[in-house]
C-alpha cells in the first residue's frame, strides 16, 4: 500500500481520481448474489437427491430453481465480479479515471435490476427456455443496453489512458465484452408475441436453433467464464505474487488462439443429434485445438509464481489463485476429451457434464474470484483483512467441497453412461433407465454435501468481508482512500 | 535462494513495460513442450479433417476419405459410402455382438409357442431379460416399476386376479389391442336400496354384514348379474371383476375404517360406475416384442 501511494505521488498521471465507489458496490452485489445463487444450487442438488424437497410448490421446483441457480451464479456472482474487477483494473493499469459517470452508474443498476427481475420471473414461470439465456425479451433488451454502456465505459477509459501500452488483462476483458455483446444479441433474436406480454418466439428453428443456442451456450463458458476471468487472473496473480507475468509472448499467442478457437466449438454439445456430421467434426477438432491455448493461461499464471513458490505455503490468497489455475488446467483438459464423439457418446446426457462444468465453475471461476476479492477488498476500503485464518478455512472448505462434487459426478455420470450401454448375456439391455436413476442416489447425496461445504465457505467469506468493511469504516482514512475524494487535476 | 536462480534466468528479459507501479512481464519464449503439443493437436485436427466429413463447401461439404460399407447377415449391402454417424448406427444395430446375440435368441424364442417358452428355462430367461426392460420403458409408467399398480386407476399385475384374464392368449390380446374398462353407473339405485346392495356385495367376499340387509340387497343384485355373474365371480370376457375374492381394484376397501365406510365406497362405485382405459401397444411394439412382454407379464402375477 505504501509503495503504491509513494510511486503514485511520483507519477503525475496518478493524480487521476479512481472511481472506487462503483467497484465496492459491484463487489458487494457479487457476494450477495453468490449466497442466493449457491443456495439455489444447493437446493437443486438436494432436490435431485431427495425429490420431496420440491414440496409441490411450483415456484421452487427443480425446473425453475435450476435456471435461478445458473443465472444467479453466472450473471449475478460472476457478472458483478467481472464488471467490478474490470473497472478496478482498467483504471489502475491505464492510470485513468473511469469514463462515463452516469453511464457507468447505469451499468451497475441496469445489470443488477436485470438479474433480479429475470430470476423472479423464472420462479413465476416466465422463461425463454434457452439455456443460460432464459431471460424474457424485455430483460434481454435491458441487458443489451447495459452491455453497450459497459463497452463504451471500458473502451473510453482505455482510450483516455495515460500509459503507452494496454495491459494484457484489459485485452481479455475487451474480448469478453465484445464477444458477449455479439453472442447475446444473436442468440436472443426473438419475435415477441405481443408488446405487452413476456412471451416470444426465436427467429431460428430446428437444428439451426439448437446450433445457435449452443454457439451461445459454449461461448458463455468461453468468453464470460474463461476470457473474463483470465483478465482477472492476469492482474491479481502477478499483483499478489509480486512477480512479473511469466511470458509476454505466451500471453499474446494464447490470447489470439483462444479468442479465435472458442467461437467454433459450441456444436460439441450436440454430437449424435440431427446436426450434420461435418459440424460435429469441426466442433470436436477445434475443441482439441483449444487445449493448448487454454493451458497457455494456466502456464502463464502458475509460472508467474516461479521464484516465489513458498507463497503457496504462507499466503492463503495465493493458494486460492493457484488452485483456481490448477482446476482451470484440469477442466480445460477434460473438456476437449469430452468433445470427442466417442467419449461424448458415453458422457452426453449424464452427470459427467455437470461435474465438468462445476470443476470449471467452482474450481476456476469461483476460486479465482475469491482470491481476487481477498486481495481487492482490503485495497478498496484501505484496510487489512479481518482474519487471515478464516481465509485458510474458507480455502479448505471450498477445496473439499469441489473434490466431493467432481468425484461424485464422475461416479454418477460415468456409472450411468456405462449402465445405459451395458448388455446382458442375451444381447438385451442390462439395465432399465430407472435402475440407473436409483444408482445415482448416493452420488447425488455426496454432491449435495459437497455443495454444503462450498456454500459454508462462502458464508465464512461474507462474515470476514463484513468484519473487514465495518472495521475500516471506523478507522480514519489514509492517503490512498482519500485520493478517491480528491478532484481530478487534469 | 530460488530468487537468485530466478533472476539469473530472467535477466534482461522483461519487456520493459510497467503498469500500476509494479506489474511487469518477462519476455520468456513459448515453452517448447507447449509449442510442440500445440503442433501435435493441429496435426490431429488435420488428419481428422482428411478422414471424416469436415468442412462446408458451398451447399456441400468435404466427405473425408474414410468409407464404410455395412451389410446384413446375408451379405446384402445396407449402406456404402463416406463415413457418417447414421451408417455407424446402422452398423451397430446390425452387426454388434450384442445385436447379433439378441437377434439369434429372439428368432428362436419368438418362433417357439408360449408353452415351449414357459417350460424352457433358457427361453424363459431370455424373455425375462428382454421383458424387464420393455416393461420398465412401456408399462411401468402406469403400473409401477414392480407392476404393483396404482389404485384405483392402474390395476396391480403381481396379484393373481386378472380382470381380463391371465392366460398368455388374453394377456397378449390386452397388450395388442388395449382394453376399455367400463362399468356403467346405476344412479337410479338410491337410499336404502343402495345400502342393501352394498351390504350384499360385501357379503360375497365374506364380510360380516347384517343378514337382513344382504338378503334385501340380493334382489337389487339382479342388475349386476349380467356382467358379474349370479355368484359374483365376474367375467373376464368383459373385464367384470370377481366380487368374491376380496381383491379390490377400485374401491379401496382395505383402507376403510369400518363397515359404514366400506358400504359408502361400494355405493359410490354402484352409482357412478368405473371408466378405465389401457392403450393398445400393437402399433408400437413388434410382434416378437409383444410376445416377450406377454411371457414376462404372465410370470409377474403367476399367470393362469
Amino acid at each position: 500500500m505504501s509503495t503504491a501511494s509513494a510511486s503514485a505521488a511520483a507519477n503525475p498521471a496518478a493524480d487521476a481520481v479512481y472511481n472506487y465507489g462503483i467497484i465496492k458496490r459491484f463487489t458487494v452485489m457479487s457476494l450477495f448474489w453468490a449466497i442466493l445463487g449457491m443456495s439455489a444450487g444447493l437446493m437443486a442438488a438436494s432436490q435431485l437427491a431427495w425429490p420431496w424437497l420440491n414440496m409441490g410448490i411450483p415456484e421452487i421446483t427443480f425446473g425453475r430453481i435450476r435456471p435461478v441457480h445458473t443465472s444467479l451464479v453466472i450473471f449475478g456472482f460472476g457478472g458483478n465480479a467481472l464488471l467490478g474487477t474490470s473497472y478496478y483494473i482498467v483504471q489502475r493499469t491505464c492510470r485513468a479515471p473511469l469514463w462515463g459517470g452516469k453511464l457507468a452508474e447505469f451499468t451497475f443498476w441496469g445489470w443488477n435490476v436485470a438479474v433480479a427481475v429475470g430470476v423472479v420471473l423464472y420462479m413465476l414461470g416466465y422463461t425463454q427456455a434457452r439455456e443460460y439465456a432464459e431471460f424474457v425479451w424485455p430483460v434481454d433488451l435491458l441487458i443489451a443496453a447495459v452491455w453497450l454502456a459497459y463497452l463504451a465505459v471500458f473502451a473510453m477509459t482505455i482510450r483516455h489512458r495515460s500509459q503507452p501500452h494496454i495491459y494484457v488483462a484489459n485485452w481479455f476483458y475487451m474480448a469478453f465484452i465484445l464477444a458477449v455483446l455479439i453472442l447475446h444479441v444473436f442468440n436472443n433474436l426473438q419475435m415477441p408475441v405481443s408488446l405487452t406480454g413476456l412471451e416470444s418466439y426465436s427467429l431460428f428453428a430446428g437444428a439451426q436453433d439448437a446450433m445457435t443456442q449452443w454457439w451461445y451456450g459454449h461461448n458463455v463458458v468461453g468468453f464470460i467464464l474463461t476470457a473474463g476471468f483470465l483478465g482477472m487472473m492476469y492482474y491479481f496473480v502477478p499483483k499478489q505474487a509480486g512477480r512479473p507475468v511469466y511470458s509476454y509472448r505466451l500471453s499474446i499467442v494464447h490470447f489470439w488462439a483462444l479468442s479465435f478457437l472458442y467461437m467454433w466449438v459450441g456444436a460439441h454439445h450436440l454430437h449424435w443429434t440431427a446436426l450434420p456430421d461435418w459440424t460435429s467434426t469441426l466442433a470436436a477438432t477445434f475443441s482439441i485445438l483449444l487445449l493448448l491455448p487454454s493451458w497457455g493461461g494456466m502456464i502463464n499464471g502458475i509460472m508467474t509464481l516461479s521464484g516465489a513458490w513458498d507463497k503457496l505455503r504462507t499466503d492463503p490468497i495465493m493458494m486460492f489463485l493457484i488452485t483456481a489455475l490448477a482446476f482451470y488446467g484440469m477442466s480445460t483438459f477434460e473438456g476437449p476429451l469430452m468433445s470427442l464423439k466417442s467419449v461424448n457418446a458415453l458422457s452426453h446426457y449424464t452427470d459427467w457434464t455437470v461435474g465438468h462444468v462445476h470443476s470449471g465453475a467452482l474450481g476456476w471461476v469461483a476460486m479465482i474470484t475469491f482470491g481476487s476479492f481477498y486481495h481487492l477488498i482490503p485495497k478498496l476500503w484501505d484496510t487489512t483483512i479481518h482474519s487471515v485464518r478464516l481465509i485458510y478455512v474458507h480455502f479448505w472448505l471450498a477445496t473439499i467441497g469441489i473434490v466431493l462434487y467432481i468425484a461424485s459426478m464422475w461416479v454418477a455420470g460415468i456409472g450411468q453412461g456405462l449402465m445405459l450401454r451395458a448388455f446382458d448375456e442375451y444381447g438385451n439391455l442390462a439395465y432399465t433407465f430407472i435402475e440407473t436413476v436409483s444408482f445415482m442416489h448416493l452420488p447425488y447425496v455426496v454432491r449435495a454435501v459437497g455443495g454444503m461445504f462450498f456454500l459454508s465457505g462462502v458464508l465464512l467469506m461474507i462474515y470476514n468481508v463484513y468484519m473487514t468493511i465495518t472495521a475500516a469504516k471506523r478507522q480514519p482514512r489514509t492517503a490512498e482512500s482519500g485520493m478517491e475524494a480528491k478532484p481530478a487535476s487534469t | 535462494m530460488t530468487d537468485n536462480k530466478d533472476t539469473e534466468k530472467h535477466e534482461v528479459e522483461t519487456t520493459g513495460h510497467v503498469w500500476d507501479d509494479d506489474l511487469r512481464e518477462y519476455n520468456n519464449p513459448l515453452p517448447n513442450w507447449w509449442l510442440w503439443t500445440f503442433y501435435a493437436t493441429i496435426i490431429f485436427a488435420v488428419v481428422y479433417w482428411i478422414l471424416y466429413p469436415a468442412w462446408p463447401v458451398g451447399d456441400d461439404y468435404t466427405k473425408g476419405v474414410k468409407t464404410v460399407t455395412v451389410t446384413d447377415e446375408e451379405g446384402n449391402e445396407l449402406y456404402s459410402g463416406h463415413w457418417n454417424t447414421r451408417a455407424r448406427l446402422i452398423d451397430e444395430m446390425q452387426n454388434s455382438a450384442s445385436a447379433q446375440k439378441q437377434r439369434e435368441y429372439l428368432e428362436s424364442v419368438s418362433q417357439a409357442s408360449y408353452e415351449e417358452i414357459l417350460s424352457d428355462p433358457d427361453k424363459m430367461a431370455f424373455a425375462r431379460s428382454m421383458g424387464k426392460v420393455m416393461f420398465a420403458d412401456n408399462c411401468a409408467g402406469c403400473h409401477g416399476s414392480g407392476g404393483q399398480g396404482v389404485m384405483p386407476y392402474f390395476p396391480n399385475l403381481v396379484d393373481d386376479a386378472w380382470l381380463w384374464g391371465g392366460s398368455v392368449e388374453k394377456i397378449e390380446q390386452t397388450l395388442l389391442n388395449g382394453r376399455q374398462g367400463n362399468m356403467p353407473g346405476f344412479a337410479q339405485i338410491q337410499g336404502q336400496q343402495a345400502q342393501d346392495l352394498a351390504a350384499y356385495v360385501l357379503s360375497l367376499s365374506g364380510h360380516e354384514v347384517d343378514a337382513g340387509a344382504a338378503q334385501r340387497g340380493k334382489q337389487a343384485y339382479n342388475v349386476c348379474m349380467g356382467c358379474h355373474g349370479a355368484d359374483g365371480t365376474g367375467n373376464t370376457a368383459m373385464g367384470a371383476a370377481n366380487l368374491t375374492d376380496s381383491i379390490w381394484t377400485y374401491a379401496q376397501i382395505p383402507d376403510a375404517a369400518n363397515l359404514e365406510e366400506k358400504k359408502a365406497m361400494i355405493k359410490d362405485v354402484i352409482q357412478n360406475g368405473i371408466q378405465r382405459e389401457m392403450p393398445a401397444f400393437g402399433n408400437r411394439l413388434s410382434k416378437e416384442e409383444i410376445k416377450m412382454l406377454t411371457a414376462y407379464v404372465h410370470e409377474l402375477g403367476g399367470g393362469q
